[in-house]
């Protein structure tokens, strides 16, 4: 048990640590690069918890697919470099307080509330197999997996009619 | 001619016609549109510099006219003076003028009205003068005319650089510092290319960049660079840079002896040099008349070797392209294997593989060692037939092959004329010019063979045309071999020195490259007067932008490797 | 605690094993494309350092490492160091969790030949492969180099056009054995081999790991004859070892999951009896498929870039997705 907190503690600080990291870099490939690892980090959390399926799906999608569609549009783009004039007054302070509202709500919810923590239920062992997901998905999800998927589609749909200009501007 | 400004070329040796360069667009415009000289082989400028008092020194710029369909030239001279030459530009008519008019301002110093792009394109931007004038001096300048003097009078050695008449005479243009110089701000250049980009719309609105593919990059087959503009994959504007491995060849030329001249020519297109040989002989032995016509065995030799030359440049071609496909060098290394026994009989013949240095005035220079003609004939009969066979079986239907060739960098016919292309590169758009046949030179109206045509004028036509050349210089072969007599090879004794009278002759081949002409001016001294290449690669580079804009960045090395350069030649 | 001990020293010796075994590996690959390469093209080949040029690899190393290293003055210089060992580490990882024999009796212990055998085996080389593209990417990005940036560009593109094929062919196996576990796909060939069950899946799963690891007609990033080296252009000594290093290791993995999921895997004749044999047949079989590789590169030109993209998007995906489908079909209505 002693290693795995280890094991959780180290890898907690990586992650906060990324994910500042991904905030404060200037540079946008860089930011990209430390979500990349906030990302491997997270995976790891869920390999920690017993959840070897949404570790992969983890990292092959998010650290693998999407991030890379993201380091190839801000490479295509050549906007590697925020423009630091680009100020913002009011969005600061904002966003600042809305942080700390989130963290004392979180705070709160954790150990305020009768330690939410420790009244969850230990999960049976093939709680998040590859069969028990798929099993739920197509089932009692079925709904909202289609409505995704048609979503991705419109979305698709979408950036192809953006992309194609009207042939008489011409 | 029914222009009263057309004056008859009077001078002894010399043919066609002055021109004022007033009504040159209208004549050439005449020429072109009504009697259908449409091919506008070469433009050069010679410098009629003299010392004589009488006489008065003038600048002539010279045009040699064909027809696509076959015939003589129609030659056309502009003289101008020395001071501030202009002479209208043909670009407008003749796109294929474009280069050739800026070796003649970059060389000569001949200003082209009207030109579009006029900046220097064989020597660099920090260089003072134009070298090709009579007047003009180089580095450590020696002597006019070889063979120089004795550098050991006496016994006693002595330092070129101690003697030049000039000193180091290194000089520069007006303000410009070759130590702060950077080559990448060629503001010219750049220019020229923002302008060709604007021309061309786009889908999207992106970030377009320039890509320098060259000098030193793998698959321009070697010192050449292009300029181009990216919009993602896509070729928005290219413009070729050359002149990396200029060395004015015609500058030497004119210094060397006309036999010193031989040797030199196989340093134009070293992969071709019997054909380099031949061009330059024509050109020669035209200007010395019948007294030097070469026996009949040394006009089959020549004719023998200069088709050899082309089987072996075309599987060089062959598997050159395919390599720039990405064929990663099996088929380069096939042909080249073949290759190599062609090269075996130049060496056995010539003493040499590449240089071979094998034609003189009036014939060759070595008969057939014993014991090759067999080899030959069986090379001939036996082999090449079956491996071009083998060659055209596993790549001419290879899927990758097609997809990546066809449609790819397509040139019309009437493009390929205008811009002047010659060689495989006209007869794969399907216009069937070639000089062997439009306009016979040695024996070849005695060989049986068929002027190889395509007709889509895209990458994999100028690939199988190669395949077709091939096959039709192996039934001249087959001929030639077979009729080979006994007899000379040289008529008259072997020379250190020919007398060439005065006058101008213009010999052309039709090369494995295209059209290699050599325009030849002879004062009656041992050197010429005037020595100027008509280069096949460097003019069917003209067309290059045309055939990539549009196209993706792979397409460009592919449509420049069928039109099949060589930078000795190009940038000679 | 004793036994926890033996384990930990059973996976250190192992997964020595396995990387020595791939730097070996990636050595001899080199020097095997270089002698068949030279075999198909009429020439010869390495045949002078060592006898018959085996020791090539090593002369080769020795002049890469001394090398001089250089950084473009423009360069990323973090991320540049940082690429060339992002390639090579997923190239290094991916074999986890492939087999390479059955079980041995060793000093009284039962020692499974693999390094692990975990339940979700197919979605970890999914997984490590798709982050195997950040090496190349980031290293056309940071060498401030335009022939590397649109090497690091196509790659990104063609990696993300290939994995969905890719990931589709892996699906087929797990039908066939109902388990995403490699060793219990193994098993399931026990009879007959996958590719003769599933010969387009097969096809699409090779095509596709071609273009997974840059192998010719694919090898868009690194195209010679238009990008110079693509991505690697600016990069010289070790740093450019290693991304050679990554490739040929991802060759030799990529072969040997093709050799598990279709050939078999280490099975073979009497590999139950002696299941030492196991290694020798997977290594056979690599061999094999490395030597299709090496073909095919000395045999075929480069796809077009645009042509690639469509080839991958328009015919292969669709096919896949076919074949699962029908495969799927089959497997529900024959209930097998």
């Amino acid at each position: 048990m002693t290693a795995d907190l280890i094991l959780f503690f180290g890898l907690a600080a990586v992650a906060i640590g990324a994910a500042l990291g991904m905030l404060l870099s200037k540079n946008a490939v860089y930011s990209a690069l430390f979500l990349i690892l906030n990302f491997a980090t997270v995976a790891v959390f869920f390999l920690l918890l017993g959840a070897p399926f949404i570790a992969m799906a983890q990292v092959a999608v998010y650290a693998g697919a999407i991030m890379v569609l993201f380091l190839f549009v801000i490479m295509l783009l050549g906007a590697e470099q925020l423009l630091t004039s680009h100020k913002s007054g009011w969005q600061r302070p904002i966003a600042i307080l809305l942080t700390l509202v989130l963290l004392v709500e979180s705070i709160y919810l954790i150990f305020g509330r009768g330690r939410l923590l420790s009244q969850v239920a230990p999960v049976a062992s093939d709680y998040a197999s590859p069969e028990a997901i798929g099993e739920l998905l197509f089932s009692r999800y079925l709904l909202p997996f289609e409505v995704t998927s048609i979503l991705l589609l419109v979305a698709m749909v979408g950036v192809i009619v953006l992309i194609k200009k009207p042939k008489a501007n011409n | 001619m029914r222009f009263s400004a057309l004056k008859r070329d009077e001078r002894a040796g010399y043919e066609g016609h002055i021109v004022p360069a007033s009504s040159l667009l209208e004549v050439a415009k005449a020429l072109r549109d009504e009697d259908g000289f449409d091919l506008l082989s070469s433009v050069t400028a010679v410098d009629y510099l003299t010392d004589n008092e009488e006489e008065e020194s003038f600048f002539e710029v010279v045009y040699h006219l064909y027809k696509s369909t076959g015939g003589g030239a129609e030659v056309l001279r502009v003289q101008v003076p020395r001071e501030n030459p202009v002479v209208p530009s043909l670009v407008e008519l003749y796109p294929g003028a474009d280069f050739q008019e800026r070796e003649a301002w970059d060389l000569m110093g001949i200003k082209f009205e009207g030109h579009p792009d006029l900046r220097r394109i064989l020597m660099w931007e920090g260089f003072a003068g134009h070298p090709l004038r009579k007047d003009w001096k180089e580095v450590y300048f020696e002597e006019e005319a070889k063979p120089f003097g004795n550098r050991w009078p006496g016994g006693q050695v002595y330092r070129v650089e101690d003697q030049n008449p000039y000193g180091k005479n290194n000089q520069y243009p007006d303000g410009f510092d070759p130590e702060s110089w950077v080559e990448t701000e060629d503001p010219l250049l750049y220019e020229n290319l923002e302008k060709a980009a604007r021309e061309y719309t786009e889908d999207i609105d992106t970030e377009q960049v320039v890509v320098n593919l060259g000098p030193q990059h793998p698959s321009t087959h070697g010192v050449f660079r292009m300029a181009v503009r990216l919009d993602g994959e896509t070729i928005v504007a290219l413009k070729p840079v050359m002149g990396y491995l200029h060395r004015n060849h015609e500058k030497i030329g004119e210094r060397n002896t006309y036999i010193m001249n031989m040797p030199f020519t196989d340093r134009l297109d070293y992969l071709a040099s019997m054909s380099n040989n031949f061009g330059y002989a024509l050109a020669v032995e035209k200007l010395m008349g019948d007294k030097v016509a070469p026996p009949e065995r040394a006009e089959y030799l020549r004719v023998i070797m200069a088709e050899l030359t082309r089987i072996s440049n075309h599987l060089w071609a062959i598997g050159f392209l395919l390599n720039d496909l990405g064929a990663f060098f099996t088929p380069a290394l096939y042909a080249i294997e073949e290759r190599e026994l062609i090269l075996d009989i130049f060496e056995a013949t010539a003493g040499s593989r590449m240089m071979c240095n094998y034609f003189r005035f009036g014939g060759v220079a070595r008969d057939l060692p014993a014991g090759i003609l067999p080899r030959m004939k069986d090379l001939v009969n036996e082999r090449l037939p079956r491996k071009i066979d083998e060659l055209d079986l596993y790549l001419s239907e290879n899927e990758l092959v097609r997809s990546r060739g066809e449609g790819v960098g397509i040139i019309t016919p009437e493009d390929a004329i205008a811009f002047s292309a010659t060689g495989p590169v006209l007869r794969a758009s399907g216009v069937p010019y070639d000089i062997r046949r439009a306009d016979p030179y040695s024996i070849y109206d005695r060989f049986k063979f068929d002027v190889a045509v395509r007709y889509h004028g895209d990458v994999y036509d100028r690939y199988m045309i190669r395949v077709d050349e091939m096959r039709q210089s192996l039934r001249i072969l087959k001929q030639a071999l077979k009729d080979l007599p006994e007899g000379e090879i040289l008529t008259g004794h072997n020379p250190y020195q020919v007398r060439v009278p005065a006058g101008e002759a213009y010999g052309r081949v039709e090369g494995p490259k295209g059209e290699l002409g050599y325009y030849i001016v002879s004062n009656g001294k041992p050197s010429p007067w005037r020595y100027h290449v008509r280069a096949p690669s460097f003019i069917n580079l003209t067309i290059l932008e045309k055939m990539c804009v549009g196209q993706k960045v792979a397409d460009v090395v592919v449509n420049l490797g069928s039109i099949d350069i060589v930078l000795g030649e190009v940038d000679r | 605690m004793q036994i926890e001990t033996a384990l930990l020293i059973e996976w250190v010796v192992k997964s020595t094993i396995l990387i020595f075994a791939l730097l070996t590996g990636f050595a001899y690959t080199t020097f095997y494309e270089r002698r068949l390469l030279a075999l198909i093209q009429v020439r010869i080949g390495p045949n002078r350092t060592g006898p018959f040029g085996f020791l090539q690899p090593a002369a080769d190393g020795l002049k890469l490492i001394f090398k001089e290293e250089l950084i473009p003055a423009n360069a990323y210089k973090f991320v540049f160091i940082l690429a060339p060992i992002l390639t090579v580490i997923p190239a290094l990882i991916i074999m986890a969790v492939v087999p390479w024999g059955g079980a041995i009796e060793l000093f009284g212990r039962q020692i499974a030949l693999g390094l692990t055998d975990i339940n979700v085996a197919i979605l970890y080389l999914l997984s490590v492969a798709s982050i195997s593209v950040y090496g190349i990417v980031l290293a056309g990005w940071s060498s401030d180099n335009k022939y590397a940036m649109m090497g690091g560009l196509r790659s990104s593109a063609q990696m993300l056009s290939y994995e969905l094929s890719l990931g589709l062919a892996f699906v087929v196996p797990i039908l066939l054995a109902g388990s995403m576990s490699l060793n219990q796909i193994i098993e399931a060939q026990r009879g007959v081999w996958f590719i003769f069950y599933q010969p387009i899946a097969a096809l699409v799963f090779y095509i596709a790991m071609l273009a997974e690891v840059n192998r010719a007609p694919f090898d868009m990033p690194e195209a010679e004859q238009e990008l110079t080296a693509g991505y690697h252009t600016e990069y010289s000594g070790m740093k450019f070892s290693l991304f050679f290093m990554g490739e040929y290791m991802k060759m030799i993995a990529v072969s040997a999951i093709f050799a598990t999921l279709f050939l078999g895997g280490y099975r073979g004749p009497f590999v139950d009896t002696y299941p030492l044999l196991g290694p020798l047949y997977l290594f056979l079989k690599v061999f094999l498929s490395l030597g299709l590789m090496i073909w095919i590169r000395a045999t075929l030109p480069r796809l077009r870039y645009d042509r690639l993209m469509a080839f991958g998007w328009k015919i292969l995906l669709p096919l896949s997705i076919l074949n699962v489908f029908v495969t799927a079909v089959i497997i529900v209505v024959f209930g097998l």
